[in-house]
Parts: structure tokens; C-alpha cells; sequence
């Protein structure tokens, strides 16, 4: 495949410009992702603290509550018996969200967060090893929710009755609901025993299924079809705080990345390509110059230069070039004077040649006369008869060589129409079989050739010519066979003899206007037939061996 | 300033002594309902707002008193004739309509016609005694009903009749005037009312967002009376839990039988149920015999049980009562909806405060059996006790009755509730009757 200096020169921009771009972008890319991961780490490390610190600071303040209420308000309010409404009033006071007396049995005998629980067995949940933690069966409307919560207990004394006073404060979507913002994670509680979070409304976690966080405590997860990384931190024994974050920032910041990695390549393509065209024009618009310059000296137009824009080496180019076409130009002026000087010769040469060979018979033949006049008046008549036909006779071959040459320099241009090749050749071996002699003439004309777009007389006069070499070629007498056949796009008539053939020399010669290998021939003959067929837009070949005669081939165009 | 204390003394006297003085005609009344207000066309009985909206528009022939028995409404009186068969009821001649038309008694027949073709409890007990020809107006005054055999309490039914004239008219003692659906509802005194004109020129019904508004709305004085708040109350109602036995995890009678034995239905009472009295009988408490806790049963119940709860019944009841069902073994799904939609709820088990269309005893067990058909021997118990006249029977087979309809472990009763309505101090005169509805048209004002 053939490229063109200007796509070379486009695609080595192109292949400088853009690879560094992207590197660079791949880079950054890296750099932003490893600086993403670390803030990630950092932000999910915060959000657990934070948890933490919120939870312990719950703790305590549930503890310091609790006690306040089981040592100093409890003992105070001996006498008021079975207060259902007791939990209440002290949870409102102490803001407690979460305030039940327990007694001795396990029956809740008073509780602010469920008092319809009032007098049924305490069925919290609970986590292994911890009593901190608990589910609380809650007041939820109509039914009966299950809510974590954070509690104290501390043992008291209830109107002589030995009580324990839990209380403390509900873990929820709202309690835990602002611990990430300020890191900008989401963050929610795991129950691991029952497989239940306590989360935000919205939070992305309430949907996941993690797996055993005990073994594994970070990671990333696909959280309500996006990406999250997340890190654990226990609580208790099963039960953990998660926190996660998005990865949907870390793509937001690659993804801009890769958008302006994207922009800058275009830019920077935009740039090479420009860069580019400038650059090829300025050097290859010198050397296309050149190039079709060359073209039109190949094509024979000597006068072609190119501008010379430059003093670089393309400048040169194009000084040399025009230096070189220059140097044509004078060298084709002296050919053409060496050449024409060289056929006047050859004609002069070819002239006097022919010429001598009739004038002399003549010159001998009128001194015979004057001698004949001086020596012998009686018998002058009887010679002069003689000589006078002979003289005749070379002013005849006189008259031919000048007819020859006249016809040569006034070949007419054809006139072509439709004409049948097979009428054609019929016509010339009408005009030439009376002097056939020992010469059998055989015709091969193929049927239904169809019209050819030829000049009929001119045609015919080359085919007679050819017709005329053959029968000359055997004097001894031969066979002349005439073909004709169709080709493709083509009509072919070849017209053989059986005579001696024709050398290599001759072969080559053959066409050569003067060269004739016959005694009183011009040597016009062929040059005239390759005149003709060559103005019909055809071609003739010649095979040819010594001893084994010669065949002429003629195609012409078929008509269209 | 010295006067002022004698002045402030003078009137804390004064004010008792105006209340001595007997009802006053005049003022605005306002009534806070909780959840918006049931259409005035629509109203049923199912609701306290539906309950009070039909007592203040609709009349019926006769009325029900608090033992049961018919009292007079736009029928003056009532005579039976053919051992039973036939009651001749006449027209009080002073019974018009709110379009001051008179009541007569071709507008009765249309309108008990109407009714019969109804299905609520009271109507088809009624249709399904009546002969061919079981409801006539011999001429304008009286109105006849001819039973195929007689039956206990034939007027009964009756109070659940509403009679309106061909109009549309209706005769209740406040006439609609304007209605904001859902949220208000405006009525003024009816003068020519069969039992005399209102004391209160104008009431309005009005919607309230919560328990909590109704309550500071009293308090307030933004409202003059508050639905199913405390004050004054009656027994009217039954907390019922209606277990479905279509439904697979309730299906096995003895898993019904141990959800019954697993609600400790006194500490519900005695904690959750200010004025409530617990109760075994599907009976009202003046028929129903005093009845014991139910056997206790150790079985254990497992399953998901869906809950559909009347918004009527107090939410710390509802919480009880699932955590009851949760001790069991049952996971409870609870669905909050207004009184009608609970009542006809497809859940598996329906938490309602039960209030009879028609306070009568065997009206009362009809309309209980429609809540748990196909029931084996209750359809011939209640026939049993409609055909008893006489007392002691009559009571023994209803009776029966409700313990044919409490065997299936179906329907469980948990207590009688009383239905209340909160009044501001100088408001007299308001009561509830027995088919816990709130009656107005005997409340006054103090001025």
C-alpha cells in the first residue's frame, strides 16, 4: 500500500504527541486512586471513632443516670404503691428514653419505653457477654417493635422490694444518623446475632448481608448497586459499628481525570495534526512539485519547472531539477537538429542511390548513340530503337521512384466508415491474382466479422502492398494464404508465404522507411502499410525464420 | 380592688346556680372527632364520627333504651294482634321531615323497604321473618308488620331503620347544612323534631389530627365535646379479637384456643382499659353471666400472624395484646386501620371495639355470627333464643347461644369497653347511649 508522505508525517505526529499524554494521564489516574484509597481509609478510621466516642459518652451518661435514679430517687419514694406511670416520669425526667424496673422475678414492674409491657416477664434480647448492648422490646404504635439500645443497670431498692433499674437511651437511625457526616460516610450498626441493622432511613448498609466481620473488617462491597469500601469496628460480641463510603467519588475524580486526559489528547491531536499538515506542506508541496514536474518531463514536456521557494535542501532539489529539465531541453534541441540533419542525409544518400541507378543506363545509353551517330549513321536507327527503350525504360523507374517518394511524404489521413474486412481483402487479391504467376493463393475468411470502422481504399492499398511482397517473395512460385479472424475487441488478417523467410537483421529492419532487401524496391512498401495500419489505430507483426517464409499479422480495432 | 375577691366569690356561686336553672336554648356546640369524618351519605354505625353523624340526622320508628327495649321515636306507640304476627305501629301525628313535610306512613314503608333490602345484621334478621306482605300502610298513620311466626324483640330491628322522605329528607334532630368531606361538618336545630328542637342552635362536626390535638382542642376550648375522650361514657362496646380459622396458622382450633388462654385479659383491663370490665360473654354485661379466666394452655403457637387493629382500640391494649401473641410464639404483623375497615378486614386476626348496630342481645349475636360464619350450632342456638318470649328461657338460649359462638375459639372477647366522649365543663346534658352513640339533642350550654 502505497502512503504518502503527508500520512507518514500525520501519523509520526500523532505517535509523538499522544503517547506522553497518556502516560501522563495513566499517571494521575494512579496517583488520585492511591490518594483516594488513603483518604477513604482515613474517613472510614473517623467515622468508627466518632461512633465510638458517641457510644461511650451514652454510655456514661446512662450510667451516671441510672445510679442517680437507683441510689437517690428510688429510696425517696417509698410509699407510692405500684406506679405504673413511675418509669415515665423519672425516664422524662432524667431523659431517658430507655427506663424499666426489673424485679427480683424478672418481671418488668414499671417501663417508660414499653409500658405495655408492664407486668410481663423482661424478654430482651441480649449479646453474648454484654450488657450494654440489648434489644428492647419497645412501644411501636399499635405493635411491638424491637429496637437496639444502649443501657446501664444498676441494682436498687423499690418500696422494700429489690429491683434492678435499667436505663439508657435507644440506638437508632436517629441516634446514629449524623455520626458519619463530618467524615462523609454512612455508618450504621450490625447485630450479627440476629442479622439486623440499625440504620438511617437511607442508609446504603440496612440492604447488605456482610459476611463473618469478625475474620474480615474492611473491604469492599457492592452496596444498593453501587460501590462501597467499609471497615468494621465491634461493639460487643457481635455487634459491630460499619462505616462505608462510596467509591462513586473516587470514579467522579477519575472520571474527570479521564475527561481531561481525554480533552488534552483531542488538543494535542488537534495541535500534531496541524503541526503536521503545516510541516508536510512546506515539504511536500516542494517535492510533489518535483514529482509531477518529473511526470511532465516523462511525458515529454521539457519546459516543466518547479518554483524554488526555499534554500534547503528542497530548494536545491528544486534548483537541480529545473537545472536538469534545462539541460533536456538544449540536449533535445541538438538531437532533433543531429537527427533531421541525419535524415536529409539519408535521403540525400537514399536519392542519389536510387536515382544513380537509373541515370547511368541512361548516360551509357545516349553515349552509345553519339559513338553509334559518329561511327556507324547506317546503322544508328537500329540502335537508337534499342537504346531509346532502354532509355524509356529507366526514365519509367525514374518516374516510379518519384511517385513512391511523392505518395510517402502525402500519405492522406483515412477516412474511416464501416467496411468489411473480408470485402477488403477479396478487393486486393482482385487486383494482384492476375500476377500471381506459380504463386497459389489460398483464402481462410472467417464468416461474419462484422463491420470494421476503416478508410476501405487505404486498407485495401495496405493489404495489396503486403499481397504484392508475398507473391514477389516466390518467384519460383509458393503458396499465398490470406486469414482473417475475429479477436476480442479485434478483426486479424494475416497474409503468409512460403518464400525464404527473412533474417533477424531483417525482421528488425523491416519497417524502416528505404530499407528493401529487393532489387529496384524503395523500401517504402512496409513503412507505408505500417503508415496506414497504424493511422486505423491497429498494429502489424512479422514472424519470420529463414527457409520457413513469413507471415504478416494486422489487427485493427473491431468497431464499437 | 378590694371588690374584686367578693366579685370572683359571688360568681363561683352564681355558676352552679345557672345549671340549677335547667336547659337553655341556644349556642354553637363543636365535636372533635380523631381521622377524618366519614360522608354524611354513608355513615354507618361502625365508627364513633359515623355513629354521632347518623343519631344527629337519621330518626326510625322506634328507639332502643338501655335495657333493650323499644321506646318511642316517629312512632307514637305500638299494639300486636294474631298472637304475635302482627304489630300495628302509629305515626306520631307531629313526626316531619327536615323539609317540615309530614312523616306519614307510606314514607315508612318506602323506607323500611329500603332497609330490608340492605344487608347489615338487623335488616336481615327482620327480612327473614316478615311474611309476603310484611310491610303495609293501611292509611296515613299507621304502619303495619306482619311476621310469618312470631319472635323475641320484632321491633328491635326498627332502630336501626332509617326513615326519609320521598324527597330525601331526613328527621334526625340537627339538619345538615354544609359538609367539607372529611373535615367538617355543619348542622343546625331541627325545630320541628318529634321530640321538640334541640337546645343547641348550630353543631359542627369537625375532623381532628390526632388524639393529642382532640385532647388540647377540649382543653382550648377549640372544641366543646371530644369523641373517645374521657368523660362521660357507657359500656357500649366489646374489645374483640376475631380469629380467622381460614387462615393456616390459625386453622387448628387449639391454636385458637391458646391465643385465648395466653391473653391475661384482667391485667389488660386493670392497666390498659380505664372503666373497662373484662369479660368472657359475646353478651352485654346486663345478660352475660359472670365468667372466669380461661383455661390456661401451655401450648405453643408458631407462625406469622397478620393483625388488622380498629384505630378505636387503645394502642397500649394493642401492644399488650401482640405482646401476648409474641410470648406465644407468634410473629405479629400489625395493621392500623379506621373501625369499618377493620371490622370487614381479610387479615388473620382483627383487633375491634365491637359496637352492635342495634343493641339487642339476639340483634347483638347476628351481627357476631356474620364476623365468624359457619360456626357448627350457632345458626339453631340463635334461632332457639329469637323464638323464646319469656325471660328465663329466652335468656338460657341466648346463652347458648354465645356459647355455641365461643366454642370455636372464633370470636374472642376480651372486655366491655366504654365508649366515652370528652365534654368541656359547661356543656351539659351530653350522653351516650346504648348503642354508643352520642346524643346532643338534649345538651345545653351554661350560659
Amino acid at each position: 500500500m502505497k502512503i504518502r508522505l503527508r500520512a507518514r508525517l500525520l501519523l509520526a505526529f500523532v505517535l509523538v504527541a499522544v503517547p506522553p499524554v497518556a502516560a501522563l494521564a495513566l499517571l494521575e489516574g494512579t496517583r488520585v486512586s492511591r490518594a483516594y484509597q488513603a483518604t477513604a481509609v482515613t474517613r472510614l478510621e473517623s467515622a468508627l471513632a466518632t461512633t465510638r466516642e458517641r457510644i461511650e459518652r451514652l454510655a456514661a451518661r446512662a450510667e451516671a443516670r441510672v445510679t442517680t435514679i437507683a441510689t437517690l430517687e428510688l429510696p425517696a419514694m417509698a410509699g407510692s404503691e405500684g406506679d405504673p406511670a413511675l418509669a415515665e416520669s423519672l425516664g422524662a425526667r432524667h431523659d431517658l428514653a430507655v427506663l424499666e424496673f426489673v424485679d427480683a422475678r424478672g418481671l418488668v414492674l414499671s417501663s417508660r419505653h414499653f409500658p405495655a409491657g408492664s407486668g410481663l416477664p423482661d424478654h430482651d434480647g441480649r449479646f453474648p457477654g454484654n450488657d450494654t448492648f440489648r434489644i428492647e422490646r419497645a412501644a411501636g404504635g399499635y405493635a411491638v417493635a424491637e429496637r437496639l439500645a444502649l443501657e446501664a443497670s444498676h441494682p436498687a431498692l423499690l418500696r422494700h422490694e429489690r429491683v434492678t433499674v435499667r436505663g439508657g437511651s435507644f440506638l437508632d437511625g436517629d441516634t446514629i444518623g449524623d455520626l458519619g457526616l463530618a467524615a462523609q460516610a454512612s455508618v450504621a450498626l450490625y447485630d450479627a446475632v440476629r442479622r439486623r441493622w440499625t440504620a438511617p432511613p437511607d442508609s446504603p448498609l440496612a440492604s447488605w448481608s456482610p459476611g463473618d466481620l469478625d475474620a474480615v473488617s474492611a473491604g469492599e462491597t457492592l452496596l444498593a448497586g453501587r460501590p462501597y469500601r467499609w471497615a468494621a469496628s465491634p461493639l460487643c460480641p457481635s455487634l459491630f459499628a460499619v462505616a462505608a463510603v462510596p467509591r462513586s467519588d473516587l470514579d467522579r475524580v477519575l472520571g474527570a481525570v479521564r475527561r481531561d486526559t481525554l480533552a488534552i489528547s483531542a488538543l494535542a491531536l488537534l495541535f500534531a495534526l496541524a503541526a503536521a499538515t503545516f510541516v508536510s506542506q512546506r515539504l511536500a508541496r516542494p517535492i510533489h512539485d518535483v514529482a509531477t514536474g518529473a511526470e511532465r518531463v516523462a511525458g515529454g514536456d521539457l519546459a516543466a519547472s518547479v518554483p524554488v521557494a526555499t534554500s534547503d535542501e528542497i530548494g536545491d532539489l528544486a534548483r537541480a531539477f529545473n537545472a536538469m529539465t534545462g539541460e533536456l531541453r538544449v540536449s533535445r534541441a541538438r538531437l532533433i537538429q543531429a537527427e533531421r540533419v541525419a535524415a536529409w542525409r539519408e535521403m540525400a544518400r537514399r536519392l542519389a542511390h536510387e536515382l544513380k541507378n537509373p541515370i547511368f543506363p541512361i548516360q551509357v545509353s545516349l553515349d552509345t548513340l553519339r559513338r553509334a551517330l559518329e561511327r556507324d549513321p547506317q546503322g544508328f536507327a537500329t540502335l537508337f530503337r534499342e537504346t531509346s527503350a532502354t532509355i524509356l525504360e529507366e526514365l519509367a523507374t525514374l518516374r516510379r521512384i518519384v511517385d513512391d517518394f511523392s505518395d510517402f511524404a502525402r500519405m492522406p489521413q483515412p477516412l474511416l466508415a464501416a467496411t468489411d474486412l473480408n470485402a477488403v481483402v477479396e478487393r486486393a487479391l482482385a487486383l494482384h491474382r492476375d500476377r500471381a504467376g506459380p504463386v497459389t493463393i489460398a483464402t481462410s475468411l472467417a464468416p461474419g466479422l462484422g463491420p470494421l470502422q476503416a478508410d476501405r481504399d487505404l486498407l485495401s492499398r495496405a493489404l495489396g502492398n503486403l499481397v504484392a511482397n508475398a507473391i514477389e517473395a516466390m518467384p519460383g512460385g509458393g503458396t499465398l494464404r490470406v486469414r482473417t479472424r475475429a479477436e476480442p475487441e479485434a478483426q486479424v488478417v494475416e497474409v503468409q508465404d512460403t518464400g525464404p523467410g527473412l533474417s533477424e537483421e531483417q525482421r528488425t529492419r523491416l519497417f524502416t522507411p528505404y530499407y528493401t532487401t529487393k532489387k529496384g524496391g524503395t523500401g517504402l512498401g512496409l513503412a507505408i502499410v505500417q503508415g496506414i495500419v497504424s493511422d486505423h489505430g491497429g498494429r502489424i507483426e512479422v514472424r519470420s525464420e529463414p527457409g520457413a517464409g513469413t507471415v504478416f499479422a494486422v489487427t485493427l480495432p473491431a468497431a464499437k | 380592688m378590694r371588690r374584686a375577691p367578693f366579685a370572683l366569690a359571688a360568681l363561683a356561686l352564681v355558676a352552679p346556680g345557672w345549671a340549677a336553672l335547667g336547659p337553655r336554648y341556644g349556642g354553637d356546640l363543636t365535636v372533635a372527632a380523631v381521622g377524618p369524618l366519614p360522608r354524611l351519605a354513608t355513615a354507618t354505625p361502625d365508627s364513633a364520627a359515623g355513629r354521632l353523624l347518623t343519631s344527629l340526622t337519621q330518626a326510625s320508628l322506634v328507639g332502643l333504651g338501655l335495657d333493650g327495649l323499644p321506646v318511642p321515636a316517629l312512632a307514637r306507640s305500638w299494639t300486636s294482634a294474631a298472637g304475635g304476627r302482627e304489630w300495628i305501629l302509629a305515626l306520631d301525628e307531629e313526626a316531619r321531615f327536615h323539609d317540615e313535610v309530614k312523616v306519614t306512613a307510606a314514607d315508612a314503608v318506602r323506607s323500611l323497604q329500603t332497609f330490608l333490602a340492605r344487608a347489615s345484621p338487623s335488616a336481615r334478621a327482620l327480612a327473614a321473618r316478615l311474611a309476603a306482605d310484611g310491610v303495609a300502610a293501611p292509611d296515613s298513620g299507621h304502619v303495619v308488620l306482619r311476621l310469618r311466626e312470631p319472635f323475641a324483640a320484632p321491633l328491635a330491628p326498627l332502630a336501626g331503620a332509617w326513615i326519609t322522605g320521598l324527597a330525601g329528607a331526613e328527621a334526625g334532630p340537627f339538619i345538615p347544612t354544609y359538609e367539607a368531606p372529611g373535615s367538617r361538618v355543619a348542622l343546625t336545630a331541627f325545630a320541628s323534631h318529634v321530640r321538640g328542637r334541640p337546645y343547641f342552635d348550630r353543631v359542627a362536626v369537625v375532623a381532628s389530627a390526632d388524639e393529642e390535638h382532640l385532647r388540647a382542642g377540649l382543653a382550648t376550648r377549640e372544641s366543646d365535646v371530644a369523641l373517645n375522650a374521657p368523660g362521660v361514657s357507657a359500656l357500649a362496646g366489646t374489645l374483640l379479637l376475631v380469629l380467622d380459622p381460614r387462615q393456616p396458622v390459625l386453622a387448628d382450633r387449639e391454636a385458637r384456643a391458646a391465643i385465648v388462654s395466653a391473653l391475661d385479659v384482667d391485667a389488660i383491663v386493670k392497666r390498659f382499659l380505664p372503666g373497662g370490665v373484662a369479660t368472657r360473654s359475646l353478651l352485654p354485661l346486663a345478660v352475660a353471666p359472670s365468667s372466669g379466666p380461661a383455661a390456661p394452655s401451655t401450648r405453643p403457637v408458631s407462625g406469622v400472624l397478620a393483625l388488622a387493629v380498629s384505630s378505636e382500640v387503645p394502642a397500649l391494649v394493642s401492644q399488650r395484646v401482640v405482646a401476648h401473641l409474641d410470648a406465644l410464639g407468634l410473629h405479629v404483623t400489625v395493621r392500623v386501620l379506621d373501625p369499618a375497615a377493620a371490622r370487614c378486614s381479610d387479615a388473620a386476626g382483627r383487633l375491634i371495639v365491637f359496637v352492635p348496630e342495634v343493641p339487642e342481645p339476639t340483634l347483638t349475636l347476628r351481627e357476631l355470627a356474620l364476623l365468624a360464619p359457619q360456626v357448627a350450632g350457632a345458626e339453631e342456638a340463635l334461632a332457639e333464643a329469637e323464638r323464646e318470649a319469656s325471660g328465663q328461657q329466652r335468656r338460657a338460649a341466648l346463652e347458648k347461644a354465645a356459647a355455641a359462638l365461643l366454642q370455636d375459639k372464633t370470636l374472642v372477647p376480651l372486655a366491655a369497653v366504654p365508649l366515652s366522649a370528652g365534654v368541656r365543663p359547661g356543656i351539659e346534658g351530653v350522653r351516650i347511649d346504648a348503642g354508643g352513640r352520642v346524643v346532643l339533642e338534649d345538651a345545653w350550654a351554661v350560659p
